[in-house]
C-alpha cells in the first residue's frame, strides 16, 4: 500500500526529533487532505499527544499518521499486546449491550460505532443481533476519521454473510463534528471502543454523542483505564506496557513510535471516575457507579443514558 | 453497614421516625459517594444507589418480574413502560442482577416504614428478640409476589462475580433488622448477632421458595424453630462459657492454696 513508505518517513523523523513539527512531509498520505476539510472549531487549542503537548488539529493529523501506519498490522498487534484478551473484552462489551434485543422481536435499531474502522465491534454487534436476538433490522454505521482503517474494515466485511453486510455502512467522519447525515435524536446506541483516547477534544465528542442519541439512547465506551486499585498488578502492567509493547511494535509492525504513542496515550487518559464525570457533564446519566472494570481496570466500560 | 460505635451515637440521639427512601431521589452520581456507614436519626438518608432514569426502568421492570422473572425480558418490558427505547436497559452494568439488587434494596429500605407501623400497635412484640423475629417475618413476606422466581434469582446471585455484592446486601439487611429492633450492643455480640440472623434469614428464605402452604404458615414455623435454636444454642454456649470460666478460676485458686505461685 502507498501509505507504508509515508509512515516510515514519519516514523524516522519523529524518532530523531520528538518535538512536534507541523510541516512534517507526508506526501503519500491521504488523511491530511481529508482532515483539512473537517477542521474542528477548537483546532488551535493545546491538547496531549502522548506525553507531548500539541494543538488539537495537529493531534488529529498525528493520530491519523499513527493509525495509517498501524492499520494493516492492527489486529496482529492487538493480539500480541493484550495476549488475546482484547477479544474477550470486546465480546463482553457487545453481549452486555445486547444490541437487537427488542419486544416484540425484530424492531429496528440504529447503532453508530465510532472509531470502529476495522469493524471489530460492529461485526460482533451484527452477529449478536442476528444470531442471538434474531433481529435482522439492526443498522450499524461504522464511522472512523481514518480512511485507511475504514478500508481495512470494508475489506474484512466482504467475508461476512450477505445479511450482515446489508446492515453495515461505512462513514468517514470526525466524531467531534458528525456530518448532518446523522441527525439529532436518531440513534439507539453509540459505541466507541479503544478510540476516544485519541480524540483531540473528548468533551466535544461526548456532546456530539449526546446530540445524536435518542432520549433513552445509550452511550457505551470501551477504553483502556487505570489499574490503581491493585498496586502490585499495576507495577507489572506498567512494566509490560512501557517495556514490552513498544518493542513488540518495533519487531512485528516495524513501527516503535506509534506504539510508544499508544502506551503514553493510555497513561494520559483520565481515570474511571474522572471519565465518568466527563460523561455526566455532557448531559448523560449513569447507572450505579457508571463504569465496569475489565481485567482489574486495564480496560473499563463506561455507559451513559440520555435522559428523557 | 453500621459499626458498633454508631449504635452508641444512636442511643444519645433523640428518637425520630426514619424516612423511607424506597423511591429514592434522583442523582446520577456514584452510589459510593453517598454511602453512609452508620445509621443516623439526625440526618436524612443518603439518596439511593439508583439514578433517576435507572430507577424508572427498574421500577417499571420490577412489575414484570412475577411474569418474566429477573431477566432481560422484564427489563425490556420495563423500559417500554417507562417510555424508553428497548436499548435503554443496556446502560445497566449487570442487567438482571441490577434488577435483583433493586428488589433487595427497596425491600430493605421499606422495612423502616413497616417497623414503625408494626411497633406503634398495642400488640407490638416486646423485647429486641420479638422485634427481630417480627421484622424478619415482614421481610420474608415482602418476597411473596416474586417467590416463584426467587430460585432463579438466587442462582444469579451465586455467580462468583456477584457473590460479594450479594453478601454485602445480606449483611446490610441483618444490620437493618437489628438496628430497627432497637439493638444497641457494642460488644463482640454485634458480630455474632448479625452472622446468626443472616444464616437464619437465608435458610428460611430458601425454605420459603418451596413452601406451598397457605400464607406461608410452614415458613413461619420454620423461622420460629430456627430462631429458638439460635436462642438455645446461644444460651448453651453461654452456659458452657460460664462453666469453663468458673472451673478454671476454681482450679487456679486450688493450685494457689497449695502454694503454687500463679
Amino acid at each position: 500500500m502507498a501509505v507504508r513508505p509515508a509512515s516510515r518517513i514519519y516514523g524516522s523523523i519523529s524518532r530523531c526529533s520528538l518535538r512536534p513539527s507541523t510541516n512534517l512531509a507526508r506526501p503519500f498520505s491521504t488523511s491530511r487532505v481529508v482532515l483539512a476539510s473537517t477542521q474542528t472549531p477548537t483546532g488551535d487549542r493545546p491538547t496531549h499527544f502522548g506525553y507531548e503537548t500539541v494543538t488539537e488539529s495537529e493531534k488529529q493529523q498525528r493520530v491519523a499518521g499513527v493509525f495509517t501506519s498501524v492499520a494493516e498490522s492492527y489486529d496482529k498487534m492487538n493480539d500480541l499486546m493484550s495476549l488475546g484478551v482484547h477479544r474477550l473484552w470486546k465480546d463482553h462489551f457487545v453481549s452486555s449491550l445486547n444490541p437487537g434485543a427488542t419486544t416484540p422481536i425484530g424492531q429496528p435499531q440504529t447503532i453508530l460505532d465510532v472509531a470502529g474502522g476495522t469493524g471489530d465491534i460492529a461485526f460482533r454487534m451484527q452477529q449478536h443481533a442476528q444470531s442471538y436476538n434474531s433481529n435482522p433490522n439492526v443498522k450499524i454505521i461504522v464511522s472512523d476519521i481514518n480512511p485507511d482503517m475504514l478500508a481495512v474494515g470494508r475489506q474484512r466485511s466482504l467475508a461476512l454473510p450477505a445479511t450482515h453486510q446489508a446492515n453495515l455502512s461505512f462513514l468517514e467522519a470526525n466524531a467531534e463534528v458528525l456530518p448532518p447525515k446523522i441527525e439529532d435524536n436518531s440513534l439507539d446506541l453509540y459505541t466507541v471502543s479503544f478510540g476516544i483516547r485519541n480524540f483531540s477534544n473528548i468533551p466535544a465528542a461526548l456532546r456530539e454523542a449526546h446530540r445524536v442519541l435518542k432520549p433513552g439512547g445509550v452511550f457505551a465506551c470501551l477504553e483502556f483505564s487505570k489499574v490503581d486499585k491493585y498496586p502490585l498488578f499495576n507495577a507489572f502492567y506498567k512494566q509490560w506496557s512501557f517495556g514490552a509493547i513498544p518493542l513488540i511494535g518495533q519487531l512485528v509492525a516495524g513501527d516503535r513510535d506509534s506504539y510508544q504513542y499508544l502506551v503514553e496515550s493510555i497513561e494520559r487518559f483520565p481515570s474511571q471516575e474522572n471519565f465518568r464525570d466527563m460523561i455526566v457533564d455532557a448531559g448523560f446519566e449513569v447507572a450505579g457507579k457508571g463504569y465496569e472494570d475489565l481485567t482489574g481496570g486495564i480496560a473499563a466500560i463506561h455507559r451513559g443514558i440520555k435522559p428523557l | 453497614m453500621a459499626c458498633p460505635t454508631s449504635a452508641r451515637a444512636a442511643l444519645r440521639a433523640s428518637i425520630r421516625p426514619l424516612q423511607t427512601v424506597a423511591a429514592s431521589p434522583s442523582t446520577s452520581t456514584s452510589s459510593s459517594l453517598y454511602r453512609r456507614h452508620y445509621h443516623s436519626y439526625d440526618h436524612p438518608p443518603p439518596p439511593g444507589p439508583f439514578g433517576a432514569t435507572e430507577s424508572a426502568i427498574l421500577a417499571a421492570a420490577y412489575k414484570h418480574v412475577p411474569e418474566h422473572g429477573f431477566t432481560q425480558t422484564a427489563l425490556t418490558h420495563g423500559a417500554r413502560d417507562a417510555g424508553l427505547p428497548d436499548i435503554s436497559p443496556s446502560v445497566l452494568t449487570n442487567g438482571p442482577f441490577t434488577l435483583i439488587k433493586y428488589h433487595l434494596i427497596t425491600q430493605r429500605q421499606a422495612l423502616a416504614e413497616r417497623s414503625r407501623q408494626l411497633f406503634e400497635r398495642d400488640d407490638a412484640p416486646a423485647g429486641v428478640g420479638g422485634k427481630v423475629a417480627a421484622l424478619t417475618w415482614e421481610r420474608l413476606l415482602a418476597n411473596k409476589d416474586i417467590i416463584h422466581r426467587w430460585q432463579e434469582a438466587l442462582a444469579v446471585m451465586a455467580q462468583p462475580s456477584y457473590v460479594p455484592e450479594s453478601i454485602k446486601e445480606l449483611a446490610a439487611l441483618s444490620d437493618e433488622i437489628w438496628f430497627l429492633a432497637g439493638d444497641t450492643a457494642v460488644d463482640p455480640s454485634w458480630y455474632t448477632k448479625r452472622a446468626t440472623l443472616s444464616m437464619v434469614y437465608t435458610t428460611t428464605e430458601l425454605f420459603m421458595t418451596n413452601d406451598h402452604s397457605p400464607d406461608y404458615v410452614e415458613t413461619g414455623k420454620f423461622l420460629t424453630r430456627r430462631l429458638d435454636e439460635v436462642k438455645s444454642v446461644g444460651g448453651a454456649l453461654g452456659n458452657i462459657g460460664q462453666w469453663v470460666g468458673f472451673t478454671a478460676n476454681a482450679g487456679i485458686n486450688i493450685l494457689r492454696s497449695k502454694g503454687v505461685r500463679i
